[in-house]
């Protein structure tokens, strides 16, 4: 086979899809197959600095005894062809008594075999990558075409190793970037900051192999206890540069290490890498975050791109920070509003409750009426003895008894005494629509609000008040059978130049009909199955009992309004002229 | 003296015999209704002192049926008897003379029917 198809078939197979050792190996296959060479064996060098016989035909007998030994740059004639980048070819008789670090003595029998010796340094203009070995026992010496092959072939290895060598490095920056995004998901989960401020320094500290990290809040933040959050161990030499940094860092408000530190002496006591970076928000300081590793780590990520680093996850905290202040802000509304949702349900309950307990009561009470009257007849027309009169008096007493307990259930408004207090109206409005619109019964009613402005403190009993309210919207939801539109707006009136606030609650249910919209407020008028028809009876004695009074708009066809009137002091009119 | 005459309505029928039952034995005459539109029908063809109306009754309620005797008679007195307490203060807004909590111990109404007639 010519030269340049060997060529071809070996570029080939560099710029497969192979694995490393598969591709170089197969080059080194080829070579010895397809030209006169016996063996064929890369060394590499590794990080160390120290070069290894990894890569070799599949003949090949030297290798398992080089295999084992490592040399170093400019050891033996690898060692120099790696050290001066130049290739160099031996005939039997004047090759150098040592290899690499071995001598030939230790290979005995099986160097002898060979008669040419071959070693190709591979590199590119900045970078050694390794040497090319090539035994040959056809030939006294290799001549120039020869040389030229395996100098071409030397390059395309070395494109090999170069190209993993970048793909280590970007391996070694996609786990940067992983770590990234991890940070970048705990900080957008809503978990609460302090969990959230643990995971990220955890975080930080696995995935840059860092001793430790710790981040300082520069103010006691909403909710955050702790100031300091800390993943590792922090060595008692270290503290006091930490906080040195961190002073440093508050100052400059820019990314500090160690080494900017202009003191000498904390740089030789400790043998620690430190960065320290701002969080920063808005322009506002919240904090720093510290990372620090041992000086000498190797594979860790921090090492050589540290500042950058460093930085990028300063910014990320920072914003994970800003959102972790804002979902604990919402988060404390929601819990809010949540517990009043949960008094108001509570108050429906009971509010359903008080009104389901009047009817049985309201059962019970007639035929104890009617036990009790009858009882009274008979001990009045029969001559009874004295067991007899004492039976007699015993179910007139029960009777009695409970005749007690139910007026006290039948009057459950009355029961409980008003409690006067300003109340945000707008406040409550608020709660109930919430409560309302919460119920996915209500999923298909609009409910607009429109706040008057002047008007905000209202003295009332406010749980008598959304007791109105919700008598009247459960009634706005009866009458637009579940899909309408409500609006709810609250005003100032002036009537008879005393002042009220009024809460207007319009549905789009169609009205009341206006043969029966005398009797609505009566109790137990009704006109639905199962209504008690004490919803607005109830309603309006509340608001009568705050002096105020109950106003309807009534639009045949279209939708009935409810306005409730609250008298208020003038003292509670915001000035609006000023 | 010709008995004074009194309408009971209520919808339970023995409520209506027991204040039957203890309202003639105070020398009233009683007639009954068990409901709102039998009670406004009597009210129109015989001639009464005095009605003593359940607030809770099904078809028209008490006080639909207080609003339209107040209609045909506007003089003629109008107790609200109901088992609950609870708007025994806001009777007078519904323009009736009178409001006893139905009880087993039938004295207030009898006491509030006295004092409205002694008045009439
Ligand atoms: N927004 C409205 N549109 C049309 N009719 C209404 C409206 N609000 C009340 N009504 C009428 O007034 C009646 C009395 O209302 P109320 O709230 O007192 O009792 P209810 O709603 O019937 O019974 P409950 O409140 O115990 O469920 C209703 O049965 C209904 O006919
Ligand atoms: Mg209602």
């Amino acid at each position: 086979m010519h030269p340049i198809d060997i060529l071809g078939k070996i570029i080939a197979i560099s710029h497969s899809n192979l694995e490393i050792a598969s591709r170089i190996n197969a080059i080194l296959n080829i070579i010895t197959q397809d030209m006169p060479f016996d063996e064929a064996i890369v060394y590499t060098l590794d990080t160390d600095k120290k070069l290894t016989c990894r890569y070799k035909n599949d003949k090949s007998v030297l290798f398992p005894l080089l295999n084992e030994y490592r040399s170093h740059i400019g050891e033996g004639i690898v060692g120099s062809v790696a050290q001066k980048r130049i290739p160099q070819g031996f005939t039997f008789k004047d090759v150098p008594p040592r290899l690499g670090c071995l001598f030939y003595p230790d290979l005995d029998g099986y160097i002898q075999k060979y008669r040419a010796f071959h070693f190709i340094p591979i590199s590119d203009d900045s970078y050694l990558y390794g040497v090319l070995f090539i035994c040959a026992s056809s030939m006294e010496r290799l001549n120039k075409p020869h040389n030229a092959f395996l100098s071409m072939v030397a390059r395309e290895i070395g494109g090999i190793l170069r190209s993993n060598q970048l793909l280590i490095s970007s391996k070694k920056r996609i786990s940067e970037l992983a770590t990234l995004s991890e940070l970048g998901r705990v900080l957008a989960s809503s978990s609460i900051p302090q969990d959230i401020l643990n995971s990220i320094t955890f975080i930080i500290a696995k995935a840059l192999n860092a001793a430790f990290v710790t981040v300082r809040l520069s103010h006691s933040f909403l909710k955050i206890d702790s100031q300091r959050f800390t993943y590792g161990e922090i060595g008692s030499e270290s503290k006091e540069i930490i906080k040195k940094l961190e002073m440093e860092v508050k100052n400059q408000e820019k990314t500090v290490s160690l080494k900017d530190l202009d003191t000498e002496g904390y740089r030789n006591t400790t043998s620690t890498s430190l960065y320290s970076a701002p969080l920063t928000s808005k322009g506002r300081f919240l904090g720093t975050v510290t990372i620090g590793g041992p000086i000498t780590q190797s594979g860790s990520v921090m090492e050589g791109n540290g500042r950058y680093l460093i930085e990028t996850i300063a910014n990320y905290i920072s914003s994970g920070l800003e959102n972790t202040l804002l979902t604990t802000k919402l988060k404390d509304v929601l819990k809010e509003l949540n517990s009043a949702q949960e008094r108001l349900v509570e108050q429906e309950t009971f509010r359903n409750l008080g009104e389901m307990t009047a009817n049985i009561a309201h059962e019970i009470k007639n035929p104890l009426v009617i036990i009790g009257g009858f009882t009274k007849r008979l001990a009045r027309k029969t001559r009874l003895d004295l067991t007899e009169n004492r039976y007699i008096e015993i179910i007139l007493k029960e009777v009695a008894r409970l005749e007690a307990i139910l007026d006290e259930v039948l009057n459950y408004v009355k029961e409980s005494p008003m409690v006067i207090k300003d109340s945000k109206i707008s406040d409550f409005i608020d709660e109930l629509v919430f409560l309302f619109t919460s119920d996915s019964a209500w999923e298909k009613i609009e409910i607009t609000r429109e706040y008057a402005n002047n008007i905000s403190f209202v003295p009332c009993d406010d749980q008598q008040i959304k007791q109105v309210l919700i008598n009247i919207l459960m009634n706005a939801y009866d009458a637009m059978q579940g899909s309408g539109k409500i609006v709810i707006q609250t005003g100032l009136k002036i009537i008879n130049d005393r002042p009220f606030a009024s809460i207007s609650i319009s549905d789009t249910g169609g009205g009341i009909d206006p043969a029966i919209i005398d009797n609505i407020f009566n109790p137990f008028f009704t006109t639905k199955d199962g209504g008690t028809g004490l919803g607005l009876a109830i309603s309006n004695k509340i608001v009568l009992n705050h002096g105020g009074y109950i106003q309807i708009h009534n639009l045949i066809g279209k939708g009935a309004t409810f306005i409730v009137h609250l008298p208020i002091k003038n003292t509670t009119i915001r000035e609006e002229r000023i | 003296m010709k008995k004074a005459r009194l309408l009971i309505v209520d919808d339970e029928e023995n409520i209506r015999f027991l204040f039957k039952e203890e309202l003639e034995e105070e020398g009233y005459s009683v007639d009954v209704a068990s409901n709102g539109l039998e009670a406004i029908d009597k009210v129109k063809h015989a001639v009464f002192d005095l009605v003593v109306l359940d607030i809770k009754m099904p078809g028209m309620n008490g006080i639909e049926a207080l609003n339209e005797i107040k209609n045909i008679n506007k003089n003629l007195p109008v107790i609200l008897c109901s088992a609950y307490g609870e708007f025994k203060q806001d009777f007078s807004s519904w323009a009736s003379d009178g409001y006893v909590v139905k009880s087993a111990d039938t004295n207030e109404l009898k006491q509030t029917i006295k004092n409205l007639l002694g008045v009439a």
